[in-house]
């Protein structure tokens, strides 16, 4: 909407956004202040189409394209003529004839087809449909009963439900602060002990909320029903047995699970550990790790500690000797190769 | 299997609750399929629909299972034909066409190459390219059925390939005769889609609707339409060349336009026949009284009926110019389109039909500028049509840009029965499952239906291995809750970020958040931010968030994933109703732990909800906080469900609102949930129920291994058969009968 532009002055709609637009017969717009200043006199030619053009039959132009404008001006004085309705006809396919021709006439017109012709045909239509036209000028068209009476419908329905809920509410409120009252005043006036009178009250109040959506089931008339059943008989809602919850497993308190660390067999001596490997200096003679290594998370330590376990690992493997026999052997040479590194 | 048996004799629909990674998907399927093979009259068809394209895939996998299954217990093929079908966009092997990324450049360019008269055209014309695979298909690919087995989208692709038949085309061919076919929602709930796809599918069939939490929603979705102002814009562009090609037409070749109005002035019979004979899907687009009439003269020529929808998208582009929103109904817009522009109901009526037949005559090959102007006349169809349950809203601009003009006509769809209606009515058993459908009454009211069947199943599991927990407070007492006066309160933000980094401290691997909103989740994170707690959190786990763009959400889920996998352990933050909440699986250790943030009520302000609230009101008797809540505590429990994907799996669920304790949100959760949710569990602080998550990991930790669960939540075939567990299942049998 924001490019409307007046073809006179050029001024835009961006530019004067109190810029109205009009449209004549010809369906060509002009702004309202060019209007004024052509068509002073009253009347006057179109700028674009030259056509003759009086003031009076200017109007503010509805549609973005002007053409619609124009078109739905001719069909609004055709269609005030061309009134027939299906009733009128004694077969659909008449009508639907009827209504093409109608809108073949109204197409002509708006495109300046064979002009001549298509008014001697209104005029002839005219003069043998006068009375029929004036009848239904009277008459609304079934359809448009057909729509009336929904809107009136539509309001009324809604009236009526704004009112319901509105006094539902209402009543509702009254009804809460009466039950509050009255348990006030019996905690004031009566004998009885407190927790009894609080705990009759309760089960009033529920007796009171179930009732409610009945009552407002009655007051809502015949449309407002809550189904509790289907047609065949069965509950909506759950069932008797699909209320019931299974009961949830339970887990005895076992002890819980601890972690031992797994014993490496390395058939030969105990590898120094891997922390322990910069005290005894083993990193002397390897290569440091650079920095872009260390970012990655390596370290002189692990290969190192991998070489050593390597060298060491299987030296006192033995496949005649028992097992037994040898475990015991490792552990004994594992002493005697710690005290020879320490020393 | 017992309820699904039921229904299935009575001939009736029902709604089953079974919890996620139960075996709900095989469960249905070997039962239907065995009750295909005992009563091969009396059920013919499957029809499998599902949400999206890797859940398909899912289906096709077990069905697979089964049918090998079968394959080695009775010693020889099955005579079945398992079929999946998606857009062409998933299934076209066009070396160039399937290159492209949009479904509607995919449909538009295939329609291009396979269109009736663009090959007629290819016999004259050598020049002409047409779509080889189509072609093949057409030749021989009719002639003989598909060989039976099960054939998911890359089996179908790759049949194709070998025989250089299309595959697309020949799985809706073969979707007439194939026993289990399983495609997407659409196929059956969109007017415009199953129009065209699923309108043969035999009375005798059975319907089963998976993950259908949502459905009510794509009902309303498949009729509503939207109307922007760019939309607009296009039509007129759309008509513009619709009034070229006529013209030009008028000079070459006026033969067709006019042999296209004479069948005009015959009417859509030969529609009516089909639907006479009870052949096809009632089309809730195209009511039964079009059918009977011929189209009217007003717009039986092609020149009238351009200027005609020339008039209404004028029409329509004047009551966007509106400067505040109005509601009206549908009643009252023809009244004033009649006044303003002299069109009548009955020709509107026609406007979507008559639009496809101009669109056909005209040979127009590339149908993707037209989509907009498909939309209006749509939209034209409806409004004459349905009167009732039925709104027009036109907004000048989106409430939260109030000064930027954004003018949008909404027609929306208030009455969700009005599209599955026809579902309803011609198959014979129509089956709706989720992991989350409670409250399992409120959906036949929204549907408007009559179950036989309504069940929520529970699991039986071997340990606790749900420890779903309501948050109220945190541990300075001040209350916890997502209420519109308190959500942006800085105590209220601050409780939550220290109840997250707490409970990440505590649990290992995967946390997923939920909150109510885009807009929430970023104002408390930007607080959190502020607060220092997302600098506590990250040094616990690393941290992602989901947005509103699907790239980038995507690319923060493969992270979230490798976090967990190896062992950094995330949180992802995201949305209640976003992408993550509905399709994507968070198990074992990827979804430890759930923490809902507030109660994710949907936008109340909007007037579309606020229309559909009133219309439920007016004509079901659903009261508006029943419905909200419902809607709210049914998208609660889809987020919950993401991380408890099966009985090995565990996981925490914490609520976090004060709200939450309230019987009427309580008891909405699925049973499932609910039975674990002790009272003891709720209305807890911060610090207890970590205290709780403490224990209960240190316990889940446990190992669990297959044994454990022999006899409790997974019988032998001996323990099946075995007396104690037949008379079991015996009770539970009578049980059922007795409430019959």
């Amino acid at each position: 909407m924001d490019d409307q532009t007046c073809p006179k002055c050029k001024t835009t709609k961006y530019r004067n956004p109190a810029m109205v637009l009009m449209v004549n017969a010809c369906g060509h717009a002009l702004c309202e202040s060019c209007v004024e200043l052509l068509f002073a006199k009253g009347s006057g030619a179109c700028p674009e189409c030259k056509i003759p053009l009086r003031r009076n039959n200017f109007r503010v132009q509805l549609f973005e394209d002007s053409a619609v404008d124009k078109e739905v001006d001719i069909r609004k004085r055709i269609l005030k003529e061309f009134n027939k309705r299906q009733e009128d006809f004694p077969t659909l396919r008449e009508y639907n004839d009827y209504l093409e021709e109608v809108e073949t006439i109204i197409f002509n017109l708006v495109f300046d087809v064979d002009t001549t012709n298509t008014n001697k045909i209104i005029d002839n239509y005219k003069r043998e449909n006068k009375d029929i036209t004036q009848r239904n000028k009277n008459r609304q068209s079934q359809e448009e009963m057909e729509l009336e009476e929904l809107l009136e419908a539509e309001k009324t329905q809604q009236q009526e439900k704004a009112n319901l809920y509105v006094n539902a509410e209402l009543e509702e409120k009254k009804q809460k602060h009466k039950a509050r009252e009255k348990l006030i005043d019996e905690l004031m006036f009566s004998d009885a002990d407190a927790k009894s009178i609080v705990a009759s009250h309760v089960q009033a109040t529920a007796a009171i909320a179930k009732e409610q959506p009945k009552l407002a089931a009655a007051s809502g008339g015949a449309a407002v029903v809550k189904s509790s059943k289907f047609s065949s008989g069965i509950q909506i809602g759950l069932r008797g047995t699909q209320n019931s919850f299974l009961p949830i497993p339970k887990q005895e308190e076992l002890p819980l699970y601890s972690y031992t660390a797994t014993v490496f067999d390395y058939n030969g001596p105990t590898p120094p550990a891997i922390e322990t490997l910069g005290r005894l200096n083993y990193f002397a003679n390897i290569r440091a790790a650079n920095t872009a290594e260390r970012a990655g998370g390596y370290t002189e330590a692990l290969s190192c500690c991998r070489a050593l376990q390597e060298a060491m690992g299987g030296l006192f493997y033995c496949p005649q000797s028992s097992h037994k026999n040898f475990s015991t052997a490792v552990t004994d040479l594992a002493g005697e190769v710690d005290d020879m590194e320490t020393t | 299997m017992l309820e699904l048996k039921h229904a299935l004799d009575a001939k009736g629909h029902c709604l089953l609750e079974m919890p996620s990674g139960t075996g709900k998907t095989t469960t249905l399927l070997s039962l239907i399929v065995a009750y295909m093979k005992a009563y091969p009259l009396e059920l013919t068809k499957l029809v499998y629909c599902s949400r999206t394209v890797p859940e398909i895939e899912k289906v096709m996998e077990e069905l697979r299972k089964l049918m090998n299954y079968y394959e080695k217990e009775m010693g020889m093929e099955q005579n079945i034909v398992g079929l999946a079908l998606s857009s062409r966009k998933n299934l076209c092997i066009h070396p160039s066409i399937s290159k492209e990324r949009e479904g509607k450049v995919v449909d538009g360019r295939c329609y291009g190459l396979t269109a009736s008269f663009v090959r007629a055209r290819h016999q004259g014309d050598d020049s002409v390219p047409v779509c080889n695979f189509y072609e093949g298909f057409d030749a021989h690919g009719k002639e003989f059925p598909l060989p039976p087995g099960v054939y998911n989208l890359d089996d179908l692709k790759e049949f194709g390939q070998a025989k250089g038949w299309c595959p697309y085309f020949l799985a809706r061919h073969t979707l007439i005769h194939a026993n289990i076919v399983v495609y997407s929602y659409h196929y059956l709930l969109d007017p415009k889609i199953a129009e065209v796809v699923s309108k043969e599918i035999s009375k005798t069939s059975v319907v089963v609707f998976d993950e259908a939490h949502n459905i009510d929603n794509v009902c309303i979705d498949s009729m509503s339409v939207k109307i922007t102002k760019r939309i607009l814009d296009k039509c007129s562009n759309s008509i513009q060349i619709l009034e070229t090609t006529i013209s030009n037409m008028k000079e070459n070749d006026n033969k067709r336009l006019r042999r296209e109005y004479e069948r005009l002035v015959e009417g859509l019979r030969d529609a009516n026949l089909a639907r006479e004979t009870d052949m096809a899907l009632v089309n809730p687009v195209l009511p039964s009284e079009i059918l009977e009439e011929a189209v009217p003269g007003s717009i039986r020529n092609a020149e009238h009926f351009v200027a005609f929808l020339k008039r209404v998208v004028e029409y329509v582009k004047t009551r966007l110019r509106v400067q505040h929103v109005v509601q009206e109904s549908p009643a009252g817009f023809l009244r004033d389109i009649h006044t303003k522009v002299c069109i009548d109901r009955k020709p509107l009526r026609f406007t979507a039909e008559r639009l496809a037949s101009l669109i056909r005559t005209l040979e127009i090959s590339d149908l993707t500028d037209f989509s907009p102007l498909v939309t209006v006349s749509h939209f034209a169809t409806l409004v004459s049509t349905y009167t009732k349950g039925f709104t027009i809203i036109i907004e000048p601009f989106e409430d939260r840009a109030p000064t930027v003009s954004n003018p949008i006509l909404y027609f929306s769809c208030l009455d969700s029965s009005i599209a599955i209606k026809p579902i309803f009515n011609r198959f014979q058993t129509v089956v709706i499952t989720s992991g989350t459908l409670s409250p399992l009454d409120m959906y036949p009211k929204i549907l408007d239906f009559h179950p036989v069947i309504m069940s929520s199943f529970t699991m039986t599991l071997a340990r606790p291995c749900i420890l779903p927990m309501i948050v109220s407070k945190g541990n300075d007492q001040v209350a916890m809750s997502s209420r519109y006066e308190s959500r942006e309160d800085t105590a209220v933000i601050r409780n939550y970020g220290n109840l997250l980094v707490e409970v990440a401290a505590a649990v290992p691997d995967g946390i997923v958040c939920f909150f109510t909103s885009y807009l929430y989740l970023e104002t408390v994170v930007s607080s959190w931010y502020d607060q220092g707690i997302i600098d506590q959190l990250q040094r616990h786990k690393l941290l992602f968030i989901e947005t509103q763009d699907a790239a980038e959400t995507s690319l923060a889920l493969v992270n979230y994933i490798k976090a967990c996998d190896n062992g950094r352990g995330a949180v992802l933050l995201s949305v209640a109703r976003g992408k993550v909440s509905e399709g994507i699986d968070f198990d074992h250790h990827l979804g430890r732990a759930v923490l809902m943030f507030g109660i994710p009520y949907v936008y109340t302000q909007s007037r579309i909800l606020r229309a559909r609230l009133e219309y439920l009101r007016d004509n079901f008797q659903i009261r508006e906080n029943d419905f909200l809540t419902f809607d709210a505590m049914r998208h609660a429990a889809q987020c919950l469900g993401r991380c408890m994907r099966g009985k090995t799996d565990y996981g925490i669920m914490i609520l976090g609102d004060k709200r939450f304790s309230r019987a009427d949100k309580r008891s909405k959760l699925p049973k499932w949930i609910q039975e674990h949710l002790k009272d003891s569990l709720c209305n807890l602080s911060t610090e207890e129920c970590v205290q709780v998550a403490k224990r209960w990991l240190r316990q889940m930790a446990q190992p669990f291994s297959r044994e454990d669960q022999l006899g409790v939540s997974l019988l032998t075939l001996e323990q099946l058969q075995s007396e104690e567990m037949q008379k079991k299942i015996q009770q539970r049998a009578q049980a059922v009968e007795l409430t019959w």
